[in-house]
């Protein structure tokens, strides 16, 4: 019976492996692999924050800090001293783990809402920043007016490609390594201890969990995962306007949405969540973008307000209930 | 502008500042929720006063009669069909992240529906005071804002008296520091939230009426308030009253003696990082325990 | 001659005015089952946070093992060999009973495959194997102690400081639970407990520490401490002296 099921599991994964693997050559229209692109990108950075928001239970409404730091630092090394983005990238991981530790080392000490509001605040100061800074000695930042990569025409060294498809692979193979990651933490010492300290912080300690490093190595891997996630986004999109890359709108609160409406502190709901999230976004704005002012938007926020009143626990419950009805029937 | 006018005139921002920060730091304290429609609800009570004025041409601070309760009334059901039931199937979750997300949610709906209903102009109540100055021995400040820190002061006080003279104020309390224990006493504890949330809702209804006369109203002004607001309870203490109204004079005094000496930008940092390093020095704000929450 | 596990040196915390507690001094020899009893407000959850380290004494020292470990953080102490249950049973709610137990395991493995290895012996011991996937927020209270007990076991403590496991079972369950706890201690965990429950307390523990006021009122065996006049007092009133 098991090895059956086993046999089930792993023919399905197969076949989605191949038709993810093949969907470069039936979505030929560049605009439609963007759009898959851009919801696997998405999955990706929900996925990174559930690390740190879904597992340890810490609410930062300030991710779009390491999309900005990932994406930025990778853009302006390049752009200065032309430096590979597959090495900059790297650089960009630890300034963003740097940052992490900064904002966790005071905050983390303390419990709940305190984390969420002083991230929120951080990250708007990081906005301010980032418009007010026109320059960093030799690199330009760009300030309010935005910062635009370099541009070298196709090329593996310069993570730039004039077809989409390598940025599809690029993003997949990004996307499996984050699930992969979000996994082994799952069922390791450190997603226990998350778990653990997420529900109850006092029993955490009593039974030896060294509570605030763990919230610290967690948001330390969060950020790297969501730096890695920026710098991407800088890559495919070239052009980085503050707002968009670091604001709170665009980025920080997207990732927290997909999380939720997903299923925190699972593994696929964030997946699940991001690629849902981000088709019904793109799918608003393409049919009701050019109309009414705010329309797109309004529709968007109210799906997401039905979701999460129907459906709080997140998408992935409704599958968990199913197949316990499903087993059930089976018996 | 003397140093004294800027002083004043932070701390009539400070005080509505303050003001904003109290409702968001009532609904903390009595249902530890973050509500992230604030900004947005501030949005709308600035809206609908602005078109109140601008259908009758009543003083806006008379206003307040009409828009307090229409405030009051949103808050209330928006707690009582939107929140409640997400709060009672997340019962045994330890932070109600969805409840909060669901706010945020609301946050964006509202925006988008102001942006759809009054377009993204800028409005202002040009009222007789507007821009009139008033002198106070040596200090001239703007009239409007001069009214709104003895409204908003005044409210503030009202606020205090009624939470700590009423029986709703001392149910309210009651909650605030043990919900279950308030429920043994009889206490109902749900309509006690419903009831927190308008209050907390129709104070934004004081600082609207204060703002519009001085203060462009736009579909986006909310965010605006929304972060100042959070800095403004975390310098203060999450849940302490007067906390938030000395967090927001703080912020108030920061932002009109800086930008009087320094670029807008580097204002706008300046107050980042003063809450930073309160942050670090003293995390829990200035009346805050790290054992509340 | 035995050795002494746990000994408490004057230690003494005070909450701004309050002494909660006062210069205590006891000992806990390895091997020993003790109980500290009290009537409410005594001090003895007070003394417990003072030992795992959840309030830092205002004087006094803790010594375990030879040791001492005033001061140091919760965690640290676990580390130890000190573990201990919490009056209202805090479990992990959204975890199952398994997964509860293998957190406490994982402090002295980093395998999971170990860390359940571990988990299910202890699961076994304290009778919740059938429980086993369920989350720990569906648990009966009787349920919901044992599975406190279970994490704090799955530490491998030396020492066990049991507060009110007892409390709030019916008489079945106090028998149950009775037996696990004679279990532990033939397993050779020492345990201090606070208890309620008098003659369960009397059954498990050899030796008795009254608090009273934040201070020892009286030591001995059951049957001493039964016998003293001062206790009676304590918990009656000066009627029944």
């Amino acid at each position: 019976m098991i090895e059956k099921n086993n046999k089930k599991t792993i023919i399905l994964w197969a076949g989605l492996a191949v038709i993810l693997l093949l969907i470069p050559m039936f979505v030929t229209k560049p605009y439609f692999l963007h759009v898959i692109i851009m919801c696997l990108l998405w999955a990706y950075l929900a996925t990174s924050w559930n690390i740190i928001g879904g597992f340890a239970g810490q609410l930062s409404l300030g991710h779009g800090i390491y999309t900005a730091v990932g994406a930025y630092v990778t853009v302006m090394l390049f752009n200065t001293l032309g430096l590979s983005p597959w090495l900059g990238m790297f650089i960009a991981g630890a300034v963003a783990v740097l940052i992490s530790l900064v904002i966790g080392f005071p905050t983390f000490g303390l419990r709940g809402a305190y984390y969420a509001l002083a991230t929120v605040a951080i990250s708007e100061g990081v906005i301010v920043l980032i418009n007010s800074i026109g320059d960093v000695g030799k690199f330009h930042v760009g300030g309010a007016e935005g910062l635009i990569l370099k541009t070298v025409g196709n090329s593996w060294a310069a993570f730039q490609f004039s077809s989409k498809v390598p940025y599809y692979y690029i993003i997949l193979i990004l996307l499996v390594l984050g699930i992969i990651a979000a996994k082994k933490i799952k069922d390791s010492r450190l997603g226990y201890y998350l778990v653990a300290l997420r529900e109850d912080e006092d029993a955490a300690a009593a039974i030896g969990i060294n509570v605030r490093n763990n919230k610290l190595i967690a948001g330390a891997i969060s950020a790297f995962m969501t730096a890695l996630g920026g710098v991407f986004y800088a890559m495919l999109i070239r052009y980085l306007e503050p707002n968009a890359v670091a604001g709170a709108v665009s980025m920080s609160t997207q990732m927290v949405f997909m999380t939720i409406v997903g299923g925190a502190g699972t593994v696929f709901g964030p997946v699940i969540g991001g690629i849902l999230l981000s088709l019904v976004s793109e799918f608003i704005r393409f049919y009701l973008g050019g109309q009414l002012m705010g329309l797109h938007l309004f529709v968007y926020g109210l799906i997401v307000l039905i979701i999460i009143i129907k459906q709080p626990s997140g998408i992935i419950a409704l599958f968990d209930k199913l197949k316990e009805r499903l087993s059930r029937e089976q018996h | 502008m003397g140093f004294l006018s800027v002083v004043a005139n932070g701390l009539s921002m400070g005080a509505i500042y303050g003001l904003i920060a109290l409702g968001l730091t009532l609904i903390f304290g009595i249902m530890r929720i973050i509500n992230f429609a604030q900004g947005a609800l501030l949005m709308l009570s600035m809206m609908v006063s602005y078109w109140l004025w601008a259908a009758t041409g009543i003083n806006p601070y008379i206003l307040v009669i009409i828009v307090g309760p229409i405030m009051f009334a949103v808050g209330y059901i928006c707690e009582r069909c939107l929140i409640k039931p997400v709060l009672d199937e997340q019962k045994d979750v330890r932070e109600p992240v969805a409840v909060l997300l669901l706010t945020a949610a609301l946050a964006i709906v509202l925006e988008n529906a102001a942006l759809m209903v009054f377009g993204a102009d800028y409005v202002m109540a040009k009222t007789s005071f507007s821009t009139s100055t008033i002198a106070l021995g040596p200090v001239t400040v703007s009239a409007a804002r001069f009214y709104g820190l003895i409204i908003a002061l005044l409210a503030a006080g009202i606020f205090y008296l009624f939470l700590h003279r009423t029986q709703v104020g001392c149910n309210i309390r009651a909650t605030g520091q043990d919900r279950n224990a308030a429920a043994l006493m009889g206490i109902d504890v749900p309509k006690t939230y419903a009831i927190a949330f308008g209050i907390g809702t129709a104070l934004l209804s004081v600082a609207a009426v204060v703002l519009i006369p001085f203060y462009y109203v736009h579909p986006s002004v909310g965010a605006v308030f929304m972060t100042k607001a959070f800095i403004v309870v975390v310098l203060g203490g999450l849940g302490s009253i007067p906390g938030a109204v000395l967090g927001g004079v703080i912020i108030g005094l920061i932002e009109s003696i800086g930008a009087q000496y320094m670029a807008a930008t580097l204002t706008a940092m300046l107050v980042y990082l003063v809450f930073l390093l309160v942050l670090f020095v003293k995390p829990t704000g200035i009346f805050g325990s790290p054992y509340d929450w | 001659m035995q050795n002494t596990l746990l000994e408490l040196q004057d230690l003494t915390v005070r909450f701004g005015g309050l002494c909660a507690v006062n210069k205590l001094n006891m000992k806990v020899n390895t091997g020993e089952a003790v109980g500290l009893i009290g009537p409410n407000g005594a001090g003895k959850t007070t003394a417990f946070n003072l030992v795992v380290g959840v309030y830092k004494p205002s004087e006094g020292k803790v010594i375990f093992d030879n040791e001492d470990i005033t001061g140091l953080p919760p965690n640290e102490i676990c580390k130890k060999g000190i573990g201990r249950t919490f009056q209202v049973v805090k479990p992990f709610g959204k975890m199952t009973v398994l997964q509860n137990i293998m957190a406490g395991a994982f402090v002295n493995t980093a395998k999971t495959q170990e860390a359940r290895q571990i988990a299910s012996e202890v699961m076994e011991k304290m009778g919740l194997q059938s429980k086993r996937d369920k989350l720990a927020a569906s648990l009966t209270i009787p349920e919901r102690k044992r599975l406190e007990m279970a994490k704090a076991l799955a530490t491998r403590p030396k020492l066990m400081l049991l507060d009110e496991v007892l409390a709030g079972l019916n008489p079945t369950e106090i028998q149950d639970a009775v037996l696990l706890i004679k279990s532990m201690i033939k397993d050779g965990v020492t345990i201090l407990m606070i208890e309620h429950v008098l003659q369960a307390t009397m059954a498990i523990c050899e030796r008795i520490v009254v608090l009273n006021y934040g201070q020892k009122l009286a030591e001995g065996t059951p049957e001493q401490v039964t016998g003293n006049e001062e206790v009676i007092k304590a918990y009656l009133g000066d009627d029944y002296a």
